[in-house]
């Protein structure tokens, strides 16, 4: 792949001397984990009970013993009955051909006989995996509208991302995000299903944990962590890395559409999770079996997992300043909601943190860095102004899971 | 005339029997020792019970599960996964394991190979590889097939048979769990090894059996479809015979 470069030298000293006065993240000083689990009160957003549990763990509790499937099915008939005679299609399905959004889709439209239209965002730079599998999604019977952004705005949205949010990720999930309200407008869609509330079930706001579904205004609160495609349009174009206009058209799928659109037509957002048991597992099954999806090759940087997150090279660098800004890295993640489906003990799991958690993406680091338009230099440099202070000795985690779960057997 | 051996395979996790597709995955199917017992009862030729996570957690859990499983089963039975050193190997062996099975330690210190084989004897050293597919080849993966190793299957089948191992256990990551039949092109080429070779991963029918049979191993691996019931060893027995291939009938 060809990146050219994304702007003048004059831009680049700009943006560079900008970022470099930035203030620290606030985040709890005090680090407690999880007593059920593994994850620290240092993750955005999440709640921590006088027991010391945090509000994720709560959650798989409770979506355990104490609510009725059943009944949890028949509403989700309802809701699907109200858009059942809507036509050509009646739902959209967010998808990336990944696991998660291949079992939504394959479930509404084989097992709730559904019309799903599938939106799909393009990764910022696919893997030879992710693409794979979305084509074999595609192959395996569905309709999908991809959006794939302006890849020169995306970059310098990821750049910017990346230098003042530590997260060059972020255009990915703002498109994520929106692009699925673009195709249900265009094409006259009332419903959109997505599979798991993220805040519910790996903990965050718990505001919408026993709601099917948020209305539109809470999206912007909650997932646009303080930046949002404005912000991050407005610094783009108070550096002159883009004029205002050629910003606004370039970013118009990144952004939710107006609430008023929203609202007029009646779109409405849901989670599968809130009907159906939702569990990742199960979901790899279903889709291997279903629609063709392979497994990585090998386990992916900073976690044993091979079947999650594995369709964008840069998603290696989103977890990795996880790991920086939080202290919690991908294998944290994936090992806390394995615990929480059931599937690894506590020690199991601190075992497999303290084996992984840290471990620099490397495996496409130089396509990344070209795409970033950096080396690896300035790219470490970000990583130290984004390290916590009240979590780092260096380049050493001062509270680490690991060092306080007892356990012979985490060795 | 060597008679062609069946094998089931039991991937092992906490103690509990599971089933992965590509060797990704902790589906639980149920107790091991159950299914084992089962398979007894049914005449399996040989039984191989692998803790597939051992390495990744770095622990060794099976003797125990040996401990229960072999008062009542009678078939001999391979154990492996989280053999590190020649005693973890022994206690497997006096758990009850006929035999042991080794892959990542042996992929870190190869020189654990001939160790174990000079202890226990060739005849009880099978060298476990999770094959990949890569371009004309084929890559060796460790830790629960998770690892890349950088050592193609083509040269280390070559190395463990010199350095003392009595048989090879090959699954090709690919097809593990998909049912599509085994890949025969990866039989033939770990055949170069000259020591009897088990293939896994991609059983579903029959034929597949027959398939790997002319392709010169020696026994082949059933997992899914012997868990699932979607086959019996009689149909199996039953093909493989009528297609000329020596097969033990049980009584």
């Amino acid at each position: 792949m060809n990146y050219p470069a994304l702007w003048s030298n004059d831009v680049e000293r700009r943006i560079r001397k900008k970022a470099s006065n930035l203030d620290e993240q606030v985040s709890p000083k005090d680090v407690r984990f999880c007593r059920v689990c593994i994850i620290s009160n240092q993750r955005p957003r999440i709640v921590f009970d006088a027991d010391g549990v945090c509000s994720a763990c709560r959650y798989a509790e409770r979506k355990r013993s104490g609510i009725d499937w059943n009944k949890r099915e028949n509403e989700l008939r309802r809701v699907l009955d109200g858009v059942r005679d809507d036509g050509p299609y009646n739902v959209v399905v967010p998808c990336s051909g990944g696991k998660d959004s291949a079992f939504v889709a394959h479930t509404l439209k084989h097992k709730y006989g559904m019309r799903p239209l599938c939106a799909t965002w393009a990764p910022l730079i696919y893997t030879d995996i992710g693409r794979r599998n979305f084509d074999s999604f595609v192959h395996s019977g569905f309709d999908v509208v991809t959006a794939t952004p302006n890849g020169l705005m995306n970059r310098k949205m990821a750049r910017l991302a990346l230098e003042f949010y530590g997260d060059p990720f972020l255009p990915f999930i703002y498109g994520q995000l929106a692009w699925p309200m673009h195709v249900a407008l265009r094409f006259g869609i009332r419903l959109i299903f997505a599979g798991e509330n993220g805040e519910a079930t790996y903990g965050g706001d718990t505001s919408a944990n026993d709601l099917p579904s948020w209305d539109a205004a809470e999206w912007e609160r909650i997932y646009m962590k303080g930046a949002g495609v404005r912000k991050l349009l407005g610094i783009s174009v108070a550096s002159e890395a883009c004029s205002k206009e050629e910003g606004a058209s370039q970013t118009s799928f990144h952004s939710l559409p107006s609430f008023d659109a929203r609202q007029q037509a009646g779109l409405q957002f849901h989670w599968l999770g809130y009907y159906l048991p939702w569990h990742p597992q199960a979901n790899f099954y279903h889709a291997a079996e279903h629609t063709g999806f392979e497994p990585n090759e090998a386990r992916s940087e900073g976690t044993y997992s091979r079947y999650a997150s594995l369709d964008d090279k840069l998603d290696g660098l989103h977890y990795w300043f996880g790991y920086l800004k939080f202290g919690l890295g991908r294998c944290t993640s994936d090992a806390a909601h394995e615990i929480r489906d059931g599937e690894l003990t506590r020690e199991e799991a601190a075992a497999l943190v303290k084996r992984y958690d840290g471990e620099r993406p490397t495996r496409h680091l130089a396509e990344c860095l070209d795409y970033l338009g950096i080396d690896d230099a300035h790219l470490q440099m970000i990583e130290n102004r984004f390290r916590a202070s009240h979590l780092w000795n260096g380049q050493t985690l001062k509270h680490a899971v690991y060092d306080q779960v007892p356990s012979d057997r985490a060795a | 005339m060597i008679k062609f051996r069946l094998i089931a395979r039991l991937d092992i996790r906490n103690e509990r029997l599971i089933k992965t597709i590509r060797c990704e995955g902790v589906r639980v199917v149920g107790d091991p020792a159950e299914y084992a017992r089962r398979y007894d009862a049914a005449g399996i030729d040989e039984i191989i019970y692998l803790d597939v996570v051992a390495s990744l957690y770095g622990r060794n859990g099976l003797a125990r599960l040996l401990d229960k499983t072999t008062s009542d089963v009678f078939t001999p039975i391979t154990a492996g996964g989280g053999v590190r050193t020649v005693d973890d190997g022994m206690a497997l062996l006096r758990a009850g394991a006929d035999k042991i099975a080794v892959n990542t330690a042996a992929i870190r210190r190869p020189a654990l190979i001939t160790e174990l084989a000079e202890k226990f004897g060739s005849q009880a050293v099978v060298v476990q590889i999770d094959a990949k597919r890569k371009g004309n080849g084929w890559e060796a993966y460790c830790e629960g097939a998770r690892q890349a190793t950088g050592r193609r299957v083509s040269d280390w089948c070559v190395e463990v048979a010199e350095r003392g191992a009595g048989e090879l256990f090959v699954t090709a990551i690919d097809r593990e769990g998909v049912g599509t039949g085994f890949d025969t092109a990866l039989a033939s080429h770990v055949a170069r090894a000259n020591i009897p070779v088990v293939i896994a991963g991609g059983f579903n029918e029959p034929k597949h059996a027959i398939e790997a049979a002319q392709a010169g191993v020696s026994g082949i691996a059933i997992a899914g479809a012997l868990h699932y019931s979607r086959v019996s060893l009689r149909d199996i027995r039953q093909a493989l015979s009528a297609a000329g291939v020596p097969v033990r009938f049980a009584a």
